[in-house]
């Protein structure tokens, strides 16, 4: 690790095994990113004992050198939205690779989605992830959001004050939306009362009944059926108008609006937290940065994709097909959508309607995606890509170092720390480079670009669409909680 | 063995092996998208040699002897699967013919393991049907020898459409579609043929009109005008419109589509009887064409829906002509395949250059 690193841990002199504490790390002239203070610039980082003992901000000759394009240290990131797939689906992840995954992508806390099976539904689900998470020896920090219903089979709602006692930090049917507004609004209030949130997956179910792809230019030449932006517009409009409904009688009721891809249904956020209305938001790496025309073979970045007057080129037009059309590890939901549309997700992201990114890291077996294209699973693996793909936005001048930055650690804490019952718990503490506390930080390399392959991708799930693309900003070390999470073979 | 000569690209005597001499470097045919115009020319060009063969008292050439072609129909077919058989056999070709109702397929065997079976058991050439659209460039990824696309789902039926070509150019003047109007009428949005014809149609610079109700033609509207300014190389403008008479006033060529019942359950038309009404390809409306227009449809017929049985069995109608037609552009298709250099992975055979 460069420049001058030197990591020890408590049990060997070769340093720290990932669930050790960190016992001494030092980093001399790095790019230090505090997304609390707001302050970026050169610097060094003292470890001691799990504990990030000092924050040195450089200046003058000392700091010559030192660049943003370099070795950047910033908070652990936090993500909101994964699926691990513990318990059930062990095949396509597990606590453990999953915990790594996320180490290897630069994160020390992940919110994992209930959808597993049994789904997430009473307490005793949430003891077997938790066992499942120290078993694992990772220190990455495993939150969880509950099912809305039980079973998530959208009927009756689930063991929801349970949950809240055992420690779930909000509830969801991801995966699927809350069946019925009925159901929604009895699921705002419940939440609401208990202090805890409704994360949303947005989507009118029937209008992408059979949908394969965005309803656009390129699933019209493809032949595949289209998923038409209505279907999440209308959801959205559906919740925000029970949100609402809710507040009369539960002024505690939160909605989270979660992977938003629409330039209008993030519009219809824009303007129901313009009037006041207790919604948030949260958009993906792979909305950000892939377009639909990916299914038909370009790779070439969203805004790499957008024309001058703001819509979307035509990558036939430009000879831009360069890839195998139909790869099903672009099969998502919601499906990728045109250049506009994720243009429209970085500008939520930079206007502040959206105030967090996170993965819906989604890993799938071999088995349920090396099949037709209209019968493979639905997601992406990413959470080890979300930094590099962020850094892509970087590096093209859209978004800046401390903004992608934040996005990934202080937003989606905020987020958290807007439901008032995990307000005043550790999941909501804000993310920083605070001196004295247990230090939680990812050292990462701009300079260093790494190949995504099979290989490379600790977690199970190599269902990436990045397969074969380089990515600038190598994890050097992630330090969950004060013990190492992970660390760069050849750093 | 003597060799006809076409331009730069020779074609050898169809009684002989394939050779090198056929300047042909696709190893799989999944969709006319991938054609240059010129390789369209010479599987028209090679069509012609088979209607050749096909005069003949004995029909069989041994050009294929001992290669082996497999059909893999994942979904009914009656004119396609025995175009393509007869095909091979007339070229010699050994077939095996797989249904999914008779295959591992009813016990859950995916797609891939399926193909590596019959890669196993020695296919060389994969004839695929499938319901899923793209689902042979997943049998292409993974198989070794060649596939040849019969139909995927909503996206492309390359094989009609070069059928259809050649069908029209017998019936044009000097072969010639240029500035021709071809009107295609039906269930757009659902149609495979519609969607291959925009590429070979638009590539032979016939003057394209796409024409049906406003629900089976969702997305074309946005395709047409994407290409309306002449955007994409080698392919001109095409038209859609909801007015049947527009579509078919002066045209060359008029071509319907089958109309499922299934559309009326998706809420996409009130009836037949309506569609018939309002689309359908009666007399009065054929009237509107050239007097010397061509009527074709790909079957299967729903007579009395999209056309009327009086068109359809009338002096301009050339529907038989097609699946005659079929098994010469087939056999054409299946000696250009099996010629093809080997050049590995199917990325390899576009060599960095863009895949359409």
């Amino acid at each position: 690790m460069s420049p001058r690193a030197k990591t020890t841990g408590a049990a060997s002199a070769a340093g720290p095994k990932v669930g050790e504490v960190v016992e001494r790390f030092e980093l001399e002239k790095a790019w230090l990113v505090d997304p609390v203070s707001g302050r970026e610039g050169p610097g060094e980082i003292v470890v001691r004992d799990g504990v990030l003992e000092s924050v040195v901000w450089l200046e003058g000759e000392e700091a010559q050198g030192v660049t943003d394009k370099g070795v950047v240290v910033g908070p652990g990131f936090f993500d909101l939205h994964a699926h691990f797939r513990e318990p059930g689906f062990e095949d396509a992840e597990t606590v453990a690779s999953g915990s790594a995954a996320a180490a290897h992508g630069g994160y020390t806390t992940v919110a994992v989605m209930p959808n597993t099976s049994p789904a997430l539904d009473d307490p005793g689900v949430l003891e077997r992830i938790r066992s499942a998470s120290r078993a694992s020896g990772s220190p990455v920090e495993i939150l969880a959001f509950g099912a809305v219903s039980a079973g998530r089979a959208g009927e009756q709602l689930s063991a929801m004050g349970e949950l809240a006692d055992a420690g779930v930090i909000g509830y969801s049917d991801d995966g699927a939306p809350v069946k019925t507004p009925k159901l929604l609004r009895s699921a705002l209030l419940y939440a609401g009362m208990l202090g805890l949130p409704v994360v949303e997956h947005a989507e009118d179910i029937e209008l992408t009944a059979a949908a394969e792809a965005h309803d656009g230019y390129v699933a019209s030449i493809l032949g595949l059926q289209g998923w038409p932006a209505a279907a999440e517009v209308n959801a959205v409009s559906r919740d925000l108008g029970v949100l609402a409904d809710a507040l009369a009688d539960e002024p505690r009721a939160r909605l989270h609006l979660t992977h938003l891809s629409t330039a209008a249904s993030l519009d219809l956020v824009r303007r129901a937290r313009a009037a006041g209305l207790p919604v948030t938001c949260d958009v993906t790496p792979h909305h950000l940065a892939l377009a639909d025309e990916w299914i038909a073979g370009s790779r070439r970045w969203s805004w790499e994709a957008l024309s001058a007057d703001g819509g979307s080129r035509d990558p036939w037009a430009d000879g831009a097909l360069t890839a195998w059309p139909y790869n099903t590890s672009l099969r998502v939901n919601p499906p990728l959508r045109t250049a506009a549309d994720a243009a429209a997700c970085l500008a939520a992201l930079l206007d502040g309607t959206a105030s967090a990114v996170v993965t819906d890291h989604a890993p799938h077996t071999v088995v349920d995606k090396e099949v037709e294209f209209g019968r493979a699973s639905n997601g992406i693996s990413g959470i080890e890509t979300a930094l590099g793909v962020l850094l892509a936005l970087v590096d093209a001048g859209k978004l800046s170092l401390a903004g992608a930055i934040a996005a990934l650690t202080t937003g989606p804490a905020a987020i958290v720390a807007g439901w008032p019952a995990a307000a005043a718990t550790p999941a909501a503490r804000k993310r920083g480079l605070t001196e004295g506390a247990p230090a939680d930080l990812v050292v990462f390399d701009r300079a260093d670009r790494w190949a995504v392959t099979e290989a490379s991708l600790l977690s199970k799930g190599k269902n990436s669409p990045l397969i074969g693309r380089e990515l600038s900003g190598r994890v050097l070390l992630t330090i969950a909680g004060g013990k190492l999470a992970y660390e760069d073979p050849q750093a | 063995m003597s060799v006809q000569a076409y331009g730069a690209a020779g074609v050898p005597e169809i009684d002989s092996a394939p050779t090198q001499e056929v300047v042909w470097h696709h190893r799989h045919l999944l969709d006319v998208d991938a054609l240059t115009w010129p390789e369209i020319e010479l599987i028209m060009r090679t069509t012609d040699e088979m209607k050749g063969i096909l005069a003949r008292p004995i029909r069989k050439v041994p050009a294929l002897n001992g290669r082996r072609v497999t059909t893999l129909f994942y979904e009914a077919s009656t004119r396609t699967r025995v175009s393509f058989e007869t095909a091979a056999r007339n070229l010699s070709a050994d077939v095996v013919s797989i249904s999914t109702a008779t295959s591992s397929v009813t016990k859950g065997e995916s797609l891939v393991d399926t193909i590596r079976t019959l890669e196993a058991l020695g296919a060389e050439i994969l004839v695929m049907r499938h319901s899923v659209s793209g689902a042979p460039y997943l049998a292409a990824e993974v198989f070794g020898g060649h596939v040849l696309n019969g139909g995927d789902g909503w996206h492309a039926h390359p094989t009609q459409a070069l059928l259809d070509l050649y069908t029209m150019r017998q019936h044009l003047p000097g072969g010639d579609l240029r500035g021709r109007k071809v009107a295609i009428v039906g269930d757009i949005l659902h149609s495979r043929v519609a969607r291959s014809n925009i590429w070979s149609l638009t590539a032979a610079g016939a003057d394209l009109w796409l024409c049906g109700p406003a629900t089976l033609l969702r997305g074309m509207d946005r395709w047409a005008t994407a290409w309306g300014d002449g955007a994409i190389p080698g392919h001109g403008r095409f038209h859609v419109t909801s007015d049947v008479e527009v579509a078919v006033r002066d045209a060359d060529v008029v071509m319907a589509l089958r109309i499922q019942r299934e559309r009326m359950q998706g809420g996409l038309l009130p009836s037949l009887r309506e569609y018939a009404a309002r689309f359908g390809l009666n007399a009065e409306r054929v009237s509107l064409a050239k007097p010397e227009a061509i009527v074709m449809h790909p079957g299967p017929m729903n007579e009395g829906v999209e056309i009327a049985p009086d068109v359809a069995v009338s002096g301009r109608a050339v529907i038989t002509e097609q699946v005659a037609n079929g098994v010469a552009v087939r056999m054409a298709l299946l000696y250009l395949l099996a010629g093809a250099h080997e050049t590995g992975r199917p990325h390899d055979a576009h060599s960095g250059e863009a895949i359409r």
